[in-house]
C-alpha cells in the first residue's frame, strides 16, 4: 500500500481515491480528484496552473533544493525487512520531517519579507500625499491675521492723514 | 487433390434463380438513362453493351459450374467410381453437356443480336431487339431447370462426402452388416459413426483416423455387403465394393462368430470367397468379433493388420529407385577416440536424486493442505512464516508502511542515519548563524503612528469612492456651487478635519427666502441678511412648478399621490418614462440555443 503523488496538484492519493489513467504509451497518470483530472483532460499545463504544487515550485514559491528533500525519494529496489532498519527510519523520518517543515517555513518567511518593507513604504508615501483627507493642513493653527478692530491705533492713524 | 475441390464447388443456382440475378446485374451494372433524341451510334451502344454484359455473365456462371465439377476421368478411379455409385456417370455427364450446350447457344444467341443491333435505325427497334436477345437467352436457361437442379443435389451430396484420401495408409473395415465394423471404429478413432441393433445403419462410408508408431492411419468403414452376384447389388452395397476396389489397403474382413448379425459362419465364409478377388495385392486379417458372446481362440489384433501393411509399403519401397537417394543422405557419425580419457555421459546431481525420489517414493513435506485438516477450525493462514529474514523472530511483525502521509518505504536507505547526522549538523551551524530568529523589527512611535494614519486614509479613501457610487446622477452634471450645502453639514465635515468651528464671527452663510407662497410668513428684515448671489434671488420670486397653482398643503398631497401614481406601471415594468417601448431579450438565442461544442461545458 503506497500514498502515491497526484500527477497534476502533486498531492497525496491514498488507496481507495482518486483516478488512475493509462495512456496508450503505458504512462500511468494519477490523480487525486476529478478537478485535477478535468484539467489534466483540458490539456493544461500543471506548471502554469496557479495553485498547483509544480507551479510554486518552478515559479521559485516554494523550497526546491534543499538536504532535507533528498530523503523521501522512491527508490525501487525493495529492502527485506529488518527490525532494526525499520526503526530507525521511522526515527530518523520524524526529525527529518521537523526540519523539513521549519526550512519550508522560513523559506517563505524569507519570501514575504520583501513584502513588508514596500508595505511600509507605501504607508509613508500615502501618510505624505494624502494627509489632506483626514487632517485639514492648517488645523490647531492660529488665524493668519486676526480680526481688524476698528479702534485699532494704525487704522485710526492711516484715515486721519487721508 | 480432388477431395479437396469437391467442397469449393460453388453453389449451383435454380434456373429462376439465375436468370433473376444475371437480370438484374445486368439492369444495376449498365446505364440505364437513354433518349429518343440522342445520336443514334450512342442509342445502338447502350443496348449493345447490355445484351452483351447480360450474355457475358451467363457464359461465366456456367462456365464457372462447368470446372467446378470434377471431370470423372480426371479424377482418381475410386472417386469416379463412387460417383458412378451414387450419382449414375452417364446422367452427371449427360447434365454436364446440357450446361455446356446452353453456354454455346447464349453466345450464339448473343452475337446474332449484336450484329443485328448495328442496322438499328432508332430508339425503339433497338430497343425491341435488345428485349428480343435477352428474352431467347432466358429461355435457354430455363429449358435447362432440371440440368440444374440435379447438379446443385450432385454437388451438396458431393460436399459432404467423407474426405478419403486414397493414396495415404488406409484400414478398411469390411463384412456382413451388423457385425461390429462401426464400434470397432468407434473404439479405434475420434470418428462417431451410429451403432444400431438393425442391419444396414451404416449406409455410406466412414473415415475415422488414429495413429499408431507416430503415423496417420484412416480406417475406412463401409456399409455391409450382403452374398449376391455383382449386377444385383444396390447403392449402398456398391461403395462398400468400390472402396474395396480402389482403396490400396489393408483389408480387415470382420466376421461375427456369435452369429448375432443374422447370419451363420457358413455364410459369411461363402462371402469371403466370392469377393476374394477383391483383396489381391493387399494384406488381408480375418477379424473374428464378439468373441465375449462366443470364444474362439483364433483371435487377430490390429496392430498385425498395421504391422503388415507396413511392412507391405516399405518392401515395395525399397523395390523402388528412390530408397537409393535416400539411405545415401543418411550417415551415421560416431565420435573416434583421442586419448585415452574417460569421458562418461553426464548427469546432473538433482536428476539423479530426483529419479531415485521417484524410484524409492520418498515422502512428501507436509503441505498446508495437511496442516488445515489437522486444525480444522483453528487453521489461520499466515504466509509470512515462509518469509526469508535474517531474524527469524520478526517473521510476525506487522511491517508499518505509512506514516503521516509519507511512505515509509520512500525513506529506507542503508545509510540514513549517515545522513540524518549530516543534516543535523548543517541545521545546528544554520541556528548559530541565527536564521531562525524571528525578525520582529520593533518599530519605533513615529512609524506606528504613521501606520495608523495610513489606514485612516485608507478608510477615508473607501468611504469616499463608496459615496460617490451611490450618488445617483440623473440627468447633467451641475458644478458643486450649483448645489447648496448645509450649514451643519459643513461644520460636521470641517470639525473632522480639525478646523475649529465653533467662532462663528466669520462666518459667511447665507439664509433661504421662504419656498411656499400660500402661508406668508413676515420676514424679519432686520435679523436676516440679504441674498448675495443671483440665483437665491431669483428662485424666491417665481414658485417652482411643482406648487405651482396648488392652493393649500392638502392639494399639494393629492398631487403628489396622482404623480406617483401615474409613474407607478412605468415603474414596475422598468420604463424610463411613457415613450420607452423597449422590449427585452430575456431569453437571448446565442446563449440558449445550440449545441454544447467541446470546451464550453463551463458557460454558455
Amino acid at each position: 500500500m503506497r500514498i502515491e503523488k497526484c500527477y497534476f496538484c502533486s498531492g497525496p492519493v491514498y488507496p481507495g481515491h482518486g483516478v488512475m489513467f493509462v495512456r496508450n504509451d503505458c504512462k500511468m497518470f494519477r490523480f487525486c480528484r476529478s478537478k485535477c483530472k478535468k484539467n489534466f483532460t483540458k490539456k493544461r499545463n500543471p506548471r502554469k496552473t496557479r495553485w498547483t504544487k509544480a507551479f510554486r515550485k518552478s515559479a521559485g514559491k516554494e523550497l526546491t533544493v534543499d538536504n532535507s528533500l533528498e530523503f523521501e525519494k522512491r527508490r525501487n529496489i525493495p529492502v527485506k525487512y529488518n527490525r532494526g532498519i525499520w526503526d530507525k527510519t521511522v526515527e530518523a523520518m520524524k526529525r527529518v520531517e521537523e526540519i523539513k517543515q521549519k526550512r519550508q517555513a522560513r523559506f517563505i518567511m524569507n519570501r514575504l519579507k520583501k513584502g513588508k518593507q514596500l508595505e511600509k513604504e507605501e504607508a509613508i508615501n500615502e501618510v505624505k500625499k494624502n494627509i489632506h483627507l483626514i487632517k485639514a493642513p492648517h488645523a490647531g493653527k492660529a488665524p493668519l491675521f486676526k480680526e481688524k478692530d476698528i479702534n485699532d491705533v494704525q487704522i485710526v492713524g492711516l484715515l486721519a492723514s487721508v | 487433390m480432388a477431395l479437396y475441390n469437391f467442397k469449393k464447388i460453388m453453389v449451383v443456382p435454380t434456373a429462376k434463380e439465375f436468370i433473376d440475378i444475371t437480370l438484374s446485374k445486368t439492369q444495376r451494372k449498365t446505364p440505364t438513362v437513354v433518349h429518343k433524341h440522342y445520336q443514334i451510334h450512342r442509342i445502338r451502344h447502350f443496348y449493345m453493351r447490355k445484351v452483351k454484359f447480360t450474355q457475358q455473365n451467363y457464359h461465366d456462371r456456367l462456365t464457372q459450374i462447368l470446372t467446378d465439377f470434377p471431370k470423372l476421368d480426371d479424377i482418381h478411379p475410386f472417386y469416379a467410381d463412387l460417383m458412378n455409385v451414387l450419382y449414375d456417370k452417364d446422367h452427371y455427364k449427360l447434365a454436364l453437356g446440357q450446361i455446356n450446350i446452353a453456354r454455346n447457344l447464349i453466345d450464339n444467341v448473343a452475337k446474332d443480336y449484336v450484329r443485328l443491333m448495328k442496322y438499328g435505325d432508332s430508339l425503339y427497334r433497338c430497343k425491341q431487339l435488345k428485349r428480343a436477345a435477352l428474352g431467347r437467352m432466358c429461355t435457354i436457361l430455363k429449358r435447362q431447370k432440371s440440368s440444374l437442379e440435379y447438379l446443385e443435389q450432385v454437388r451438396q451430396h458431393l460436399s459432404r462426402l467423407p474426405s478419403i484420401d486414397p493414396n495415404t495408409r488406409t484400414l478398411l473395415l469390411c463384412g456382413y452388416p451388423n457385425v461390429g465394423k462401426s464400434s470397432f471404429i468407434n473404439k479405434v478413432t475420434r470418428a462417431d459413426v451410429d451403432v444400431q441393433p438393425y442391419a444396414f445403419t451404416t449406409k455410406s462410408l466412414f473415415v475415422g483416423h488414429m495413429d499408431y508408431r507416430y503415423l496417420r492411419w484412416q480406417v475406412v468403414d463401409t456399409p455391409g455387403i450382403l452374398d449376391h452376384p455383382l449386377e444385383e447389388r444396390n447403392t449402398i452395397e456398391m461403395q462398400a465394393i468400390t472402396a474395396l476396389a480402389h482403396l490400396r489397403s489393408a483389408i480387415l474382413y470382420v466376421t461375427d462368430v456369435s452369429e448375432q448379425c443374422g447370419h451363420t459362419l457358413q455364410e459369411q465364409l461363402e462371402l469371403f470367397n466370392n469377393i476374394r478377388p477383391l483383396f489381391t495385392n493387399k494384406p488381408l486379417i480375418i477379424v473374428a468379433n464378439k468373441c465375449d458372446v462366443k470364444k474362439i481362440s483364433e483371435l487377430s489384433e490390429e496392430n498385425q493388420a498395421c504391422d503388415q501393411l507396413l511392412a507391405h509399403r516399405v518392401n515395395t519401397k525399397i523395390k523402388g529407385k528412390k530408397v537409393h537417394d535416400v539411405l545415401n543422405r543418411l550417415h551415421l557419425a560416431m565420435p573416434a577416440k583421442r586419448d585415452e580419457k574417460e569421458r562418461p555421459p553426464f548427469i546432473p546431481e538433482g536428476a539423479l536424486n530426483r529419479r531415485k525420489a521417484m524410484e524409492v517414493d520418498a515422502p512428501k513435506r507436509k503441505l498446508e493442505r495437511d496442516l488445515e485438516m489437522e486444525l480444522g477450525d483453528d487453521y489461520v493462514l499466515d504466509l509470512q512464516k515462509y518469509w526469508d529474514l535474517m531474524n527469524e523472530d520478526e517473521k510476525q511483525d506487522t511491517i508499518p508502511e505509512v506514516w503521516e502521509g509519507h511512505n515509509i518505504a520512500d525513506y529506507i536507505d542503508p545509510d540514513i542515519m549517515r545522513k540524518l547526522e549530516a543534516l543535523e549538523k548543517e541545521e545546528e551551524l544554520k541556528e548559530r548563524a541565527g536564521e531562525y530568529e524571528s525578525d520582529e523589527e520593533s518599530e519605533d512611535e513615529e512609524m506606528q503612528e504613521i501606520r495608523t494614519l495610513a489606514k485612516q486614509i485608507k478608510e477615508k479613501k473607501q468611504l469616499m469612492v463608496l459615496e460617490s457610487k451611490e450618488k445617483d446622477v440623473h440627468g447633467p452634471r451641475m458644478p458643486r456651487t450649483a448645489t447648496k450645502v448645509e450649514k451643519k453639514q459643513l461644520e460636521k465635515e470641517m470639525s473632522n478635519l480639525g478646523l475649529d468651528m465653533s467662532d462663528k464671527s466669520n462666518s459667511h452663510y447665507a439664509q433661504q427666502g421662504q419656498r411656499s407662497r400660500s402661508i406668508t410668513r413676515k420676514r424679519k428684515r432686520e435679523a436676516s441678511a440679504p441674498p448675495t448671489s443671483k440665483t437665491r434671488s431669483q428662485s424666491a420670486s417665481r414658485p417652482p412648478r411643482d406648487q405651482s397653482g396648488l392652493r393649500d398643503g392638502k392639494m399639494v398631497k393629492k398631487t403628489k399621490k396622482m404623480m406617483k401614481n401615474s409613474q407607478r406601471d412605468m415603474n414596475r415594468q422598468a420604463r424610463r418614462g411613457e415613450s420607452d417601448r423597449h422590449v427585452f431579450d430575456l431569453k437571448p438565442k446565442h446563449l440558449l440555443a445550440g449545441k454544447r461544442k467541446s470546451g464550453t461545458k463551463d458557460r454558455r
